[in-house]
């Protein structure tokens, strides 16, 4: 089902303005030219283009690993409060692989040649596992802290609310250490639960040669569960399988031999034989009761943390469903209205006070303002005015939003970035005309001795001051418009909803808290994950090196590594291009049940347009550079607008295709000196004059599409796509009927 | 597959084990059968690792088989020994065993029978009669294997001297005909270069292959003119101006121009990389290109490039294409028939339309089920067959071979299975 695209959903990562070029011995290449989007929380966003479209370099400056020689022309890329481009190394540690993960297209290069396979996935989760336990607890107390503060502030009995904050933590650890446990016996139930049945499977099927393995895991697995689960009452039965399935496991030392593998295999003797009748049985009965466990209701552990802190010592003896009423009803009487209440007077105070701050904030834009629209600037008074607007603004953070207001955060760096861009830039200026009138006059000296000089002098590279100047008032009239939308809306906010927020985000830091990784921890996790991908025995090839894998092998690991921090944004640089089908639909599989499973935001670049229709919510088509159309998967693939759409559509063929491909005639421009125009038309059989004149702006198509062409401009003559492209639209519409007539009827759903 | 058209082509029973130590080996290819019709485009999809790649080394002999046979234009150029060598022990032990039983009957027959000398003549006869028969059997195979061995090691030299003869011949009639001395000499100096080429004419030269990775398989050091001539001058082609117009045509045929010729691979984008792949194997004018995976690691503007370059230079030249890819919809557009492999096995040949609708073995079911489509409607309700071996069949009875189940479409299965197949197929 196409998930539905809200505009109004969390943006989690925005790009503005972008500008990325490489300096080279021939001259400066232009790879990204002024491009911005917005990603937004749980959404797939697509780049597709050829290479060398700058789609790579977007995604490695979000990364901080643009080769040495790029610059960092402008723009801003904003991630948590903080702008990506701007950012120093030791900042990057943290977000890197563990906020922001990224795949690349050649699983070598980002594999350690020398270390096995599984250290290199536990080395990760171990370090960012206690990495993310110290900065939740940071984040946790001080979100408490401030949220206390502004509880008192806004009246109230601070004795009383200092104490409800101390409970709230404390009972919150107690229901995290419960949750845990259980959640890990709970896995190691599932868990058992699967090999159970994968073993029956295989004795049924024929017998099953690898048993012991099998079962001396799948023996550990449960007696995990039965120790660790809390709230079930037949460990003692489980435990009499399990030891009894120990016991049939055994195989007799002499056929352990080496001796004794040589023989088998010359096939002079025979391997040992299972009871497996007895196996089947023992393995029935541990897989009856493991599947009622795992069945079982969840408990509301947050309220039993809540009542084991401060009310009784024992649970009452219920089922389950009963007592998560007891215990939720317990948990609101005694503590959570009371504690929603002050925190919502909580939050109300320092929302109003932060919209207070920020109308005081506007009022100092419009005291300052005429400070940057001087002819030209004062250094002095323009760097003081430039701290007070950076202070007005910071005043104007609501700090206890937990969504972070991305443009208020980063105002101060982008302010000074920009202030210092046009005062370096007449420092500079100068420099230039001095060297060029420098350079000038002895060149001027040299033609007229006679010498007639076989080189010409460079031109003047000057920055322009209006337009630094422009910049400027351009960053604080965005934030101005910002502050200025969010105290309209400051009326309608619903604070109970904010408050629930900010208590389930609590929640979630506290369980970071409590969530500790152990090396077996780590060694298990990894070896789910790798199993999640698709390698087959896994506890095989967790002790072998990255170069005993095949291609597609290598890149699921790579994967597994990658999902194994858990990142909120996660770059796939063409994760798929060297695999073949059906391992392609495997790992498109994995990161979409990922994505939905965690709600992480993906960035998927790649060139093929099936992979981009499987995966995508939003697709961004980007050419030379820039991108030239973006909008909705079902957008851009049944109404694409651009010429250069058209033809990556037109140029590949799908299973109906037989007439002759259109490839795309010549290749794309050299960015060393882009085109004046639109740069594709040169390679654009509906190039009209004005493409190769001035670059086209982006055109509004619908809402959620765009596109940057000339053909949409009222003026423009009506051009209708290639032929080809249309068929094949009509085709896919038309196998979409029958699709859907198809799965109304049961039979032919199946099939 | 009875069929008027000439087959260029054909592969019986080809197997490519590998050692890997401790006496095990790997099937890399195991019992594989197809034939290539001249002219037409083969393709070989698969998963990776399912030796579809092996298979086209080893037709163009860049492994040693380890049994089965290849015939090109009717003559074997690769043949292995192994399923001689197992027949020759089989045939020794189906012996052995003979004997003792013969054996045991005969001293029970001594403990009974009264008539002693009767019976040992009686058991001596049979047991020549035995020797006799594993002898026979021993002796076919072991010429069988000799033969085999004989082609794998000296099919190009039987084709040069072959060649040469032809040669010879046409050459004495040839001088036969020249009236003058001058033009005797013209005519014997033009046959002397021609014997030399033909001398160390190869048959394999006749099959050329263009790989995958076009950065990997051009040599940095040396120039496109280099890479290009290199096939004609090892042929033993001396003459420097007819190698240059020859390279300068081919690279006007692959879509590339004469100054590219003197310079360095790095300096090409990938896809005219893949040009000058393709003019090196074109240039030998060969009668089979074996392409393995020619466009999957280009560009998507270039892949349709390359793919069109392909298909006006099978147009033009009548070449016949092993065609081995593992993008379906490349595979689909560009070949006539398709072998799907698994595991070493072809599990399904059928013409291309055929397969893609009405595939019937389950792994060729689940692959198709795989391809991703531009079509993001169809695309998020797609949904992936799973297949899995050990669950689909159960061959524990009924040994699978490959059966014809309507003309044209092969398919790897025992008998049960043919039947549910064909029932499958009538339903459609």
């Amino acid at each position: 089902m196409a998930k539905e695209v809200n505009t109004n959903k969390e943006v989690k990562l925005e790009v503005n303005n972008l500008q990325i070029s490489f300096r080279t011995a021939n001259g400066k290449v232009q790879a990204v030219r002024d491009i911005s989007f917005k990603l937004y929380k749980g959404e797939t966003l697509a780049i597709v283009g050829e290479s060398g479209s700058g789609k790579s370099v977007t995604t490695r400056a979000m990364l901080g690993i643009l080769a040495g020689n790029a610059i960092k022309e402008g723009g801003e890329i904003i991630y948590d409060g903080q702008d990506l481009m701007k950012i120093s190394e030791e900042d990057f540690h943290r977000i890197r692989g563990d906020k922001i993960a990224m795949i690349f297209q050649d699983p070598l290069s980002s594999l350690n040649p020398i270390m096995r396979v599984g250290n290199q996935m536990t080395e990760a989760m171990l370090i960012k596992g206690k990495l993310s336990q110290k900065e939740a607890r940071r984040d946790f107390n001080d979100a408490l802290k401030r949220l206390n503060e502004c509880m008192n502030a806004a009246g109230g009995n601070e004795k009383e609310n200092t104490e409800k904050c101390e409970a709230f933590n404390k009972f919150e650890v107690c229901h995290l250490k419960l949750e845990n446990e259980y959640n890990r016996a709970h896995e190691a139930a599932s868990d058992a639960l699967k090999g159970i049945e994968d073993l029956l499977f295989e004795i049924e099927k024929h017998a099953a040669t690898k048993l012991v393995p099998d079962l001396r895991s799948i023996c550990k697995l449960s007696a995990a569960s039965v120790e660790r689960y809390v709230v079930f009452g037949r460990a003692q039965e489980l435990k009499g399988h399990i030891s009894a399935l120990r016991r049939l496991a055994h195989v007799p030392a002499h056929y352990k031999a080496k001796r004794f593998a040589l023989s088998l295999l010359q096939k002079q003797a025979k391997p040992w034989q299972f009871d497996e009748a007895a196996i089947c049985e023992h393995l029935n009965a541990v897989r009856a009761i493991l599947t009622e466990a795992v069945a079982f209701e969840k408990p509301n552990f947050f309220a039993m943390g809540y009542y084991l802190t401060f009310g009784e010592k024992t649970l009452p003896d219920m089922s389950v469903a009963e007592l998560n009423v007891y215990l939720r009803k317990y948990l609101d009487e005694k503590f959570m209205l009371d504690f929603i209440g002050r925190a919502k007077e909580g939050l109300r105070y320092s929302h109003e006070v932060s919209t207070a701050k920020k109308k005081e904030a506007l009022e100092t834009f419009e005291r300052l303002k005429p400070v940057f629209m001087k002819e030209t600037l004062d250094k002095k008074e323009v760097f003081a005015a430039a701290k007070e607007l950076v202070e007005a603004v910071e005043a104007g953070i609501d700090r206890l939003e937990i969504i972070k207001d991305n443009s208020a955060y980063t105002f101060g760096s982008s302010l000074r970035s920009a202030v210092n861009q046009y005062f370096d830039g007449i420092v500079r200026n100068k420099k230039e005309e001095v060297r060029y009138a420098k350079q000038m006059a002895i060149y001027e000296r040299k033609s007229k001795n006679g010498r007639d000089p076989d080189y010409k002098v460079a031109e003047k590279k000057l920055v322009n001051l209006r337009e630094a100047a422009e910049d400027i008032v351009a960053v604080i009239t965005r934030v101005a418009e910002d502050f200025r939308r969010r105290i309209k809306a400051s009326d309608s906010v619903d604070m109970d909803r904010r408050t629930v927020d900010m208590i389930d985000w609590l929640k979630q830091k506290a369980s970071d808290v409590a969530y500790k990784v152990t090396r077996s921890m780590a060694k298990t996790r990894a070896l789910k994950l790798l199993k999640e991908v698709g390698i087959p025995e896994p506890r095989k090839r967790y002790r072998q090196y990255p170069f005993e894998f095949s291609g597609g092998m290598r890149q699921r690991i790579v994967i597994a590594i990658a999902l194994s921090a858990n990142p909120d944004i996660l770059i796939c640089d063409e994760p798929t291009t060297a695999l073949d089908v059906t391992i392609q639909s495997q790992i498109l599989e994995l990161i979409n049940r990922v994505n939905q499973e965690r709600q992480l935001s993906v960035i998927f670049i790649t060139h093929d347009l099936g992979v981009v229709a499987n995966m995508a919510d939003r697709v961004a088509v980007m050419y030379a550079g820039k991108i030239v159309e973006i909008g909705t998967a079902n957008d851009v693939f049944y109404s694409p607008a651009h010429p250069y759409t058209w033809a990556l559509l037109s140029s590949m063929p799908d299973l109906d295709t037989k007439e002759k491909l259109e490839a795309i005639p010549g290749t794309p421009p050299n960015m060393i000196y882009p085109p004046k125009g639109d740069a594709f038309a040169e390679r654009n059989k509906y190039a009209m004059r004005i493409d190769f004149e001035e670059q086209p702006p982006m055109f509004k198509i619908s809402d959620t599409h765009y596109a940057a062409t000339w053909l949409l401009h009222p003026n423009a003559p009506k051009v209708d796509p290639p032929k080809s492209v249309t068929d094949r639209i009509e085709r896919m519409k038309s196998r979409l009927a029958k699709q859907t007539q198809g799965a109304a009827e049961p039979a032919g759903s199946k099939q | 597959m009875e069929n008027n058209e000439e087959i260029l082509l054909r592969v019986e029973h080809l197997c490519q084990y590998f050692k890997m130590g401790a006496g095990r080996e790997l099937k890399a290819v195991d019992d594989v059968s197809f034939n290539i019709k001249k002219g037409e485009v083969f393709g070989l999809v698969g998963e990776s690792g399912c030796g579809k790649t092996t298979t086209g080394r080893s037709i163009i002999k860049l492994y040693d088989i380890t049994s089965g046979s290849v015939y090109f234009k009717d003559q074997r150029i690769c043949a292995g020994a192994r399923s001689y060598k197992i027949a020759i022990k089989e045939a020794q032990k189906a012996y052995r065993a003979e004997l003792g039983e013969l054996k045991k009957q005969c001293a029970e027959e001594l403990k009974s029978a009264g008539d002693r000398e009767g019976t040992l003549e009686k058991y001596r006869k049979l047991r020549e009669d035995a020797a006799a028969r594993c002898g026979k059997i021993v002796a076919e195979n072991r010429k069988q294997k000799a033969a085999a061995i004989h082609d794998q090691k000296y099919c190009d030299r039987d084709h040069a001297q072959r060649v040469v003869a032809a040669l010879k011949q046409e050459r004495e009639e040839a001088l036969a005909a020249c009236k003058s001395e001058e033009e005797r000499k013209a005519c014997a100096k033009e046959y002397k270069t021609k014997l030399h080429i033909a001398s160390r004419e190869r048959i394999v030269n006749r099959i050329q292959m263009i790989f995958q990775d076009p950065i990997a398989s051009l040599n940095p050091r040396m120039t496109v003119r280099d890479i290009i001539a290199e096939g004609l001058i090892i042929h033993g082609i001396k003459d420097k101006d007819y190698i240059d117009q020859k390279v300068y045509n081919i690279l006007e045929k692959v879509g590339l121009v004469r100054e590219h010729a003197g310079r360095y691979p790095h300096e090409f984008s990938g896809g005219q990389r893949q040009r000058i792949g393709i003019a090196r194997a074109v240039i030998m004018e060969p009668d089979l290109i074996i392409a393995d995976e020619p466009v999957s690691a280009l560009d998507v503007s270039i892949q349709a490039q390359v793919i069109n370059l392909l298909n006006d230079l099978r147009a033009e030249l009548g070449i016949t294409v092993l065609f081995i890819a593992h993008d379906l919809s490349v595979i689909k557009y560009f070949s006539d028939r398709i072998g799907v492999m698994y595991f070493g096995k072809m599990v399904e040949l059928a013409p291309a339309d055929e397969l893609f609708d009405h595939p019937l073995h389950p792994y060729t079911k689940s692959l198709l089920s795989a391809i991703p489509l531009p079509d993001p409607m169809y695309e998020k309700q797609r949904k992936r067959i799973v297949y899995n071996p050990l669950a689909e069949h159960d061959y524990s009875v009924d040994q699978p071979s490959m059966r014809e189940i309507v003309p044209g479409h092969f398919i790897y299965c025992n008998d049960a299975e043919f039947a549910k197949y064909k029932a499958e197929l009538g339903a459609e």
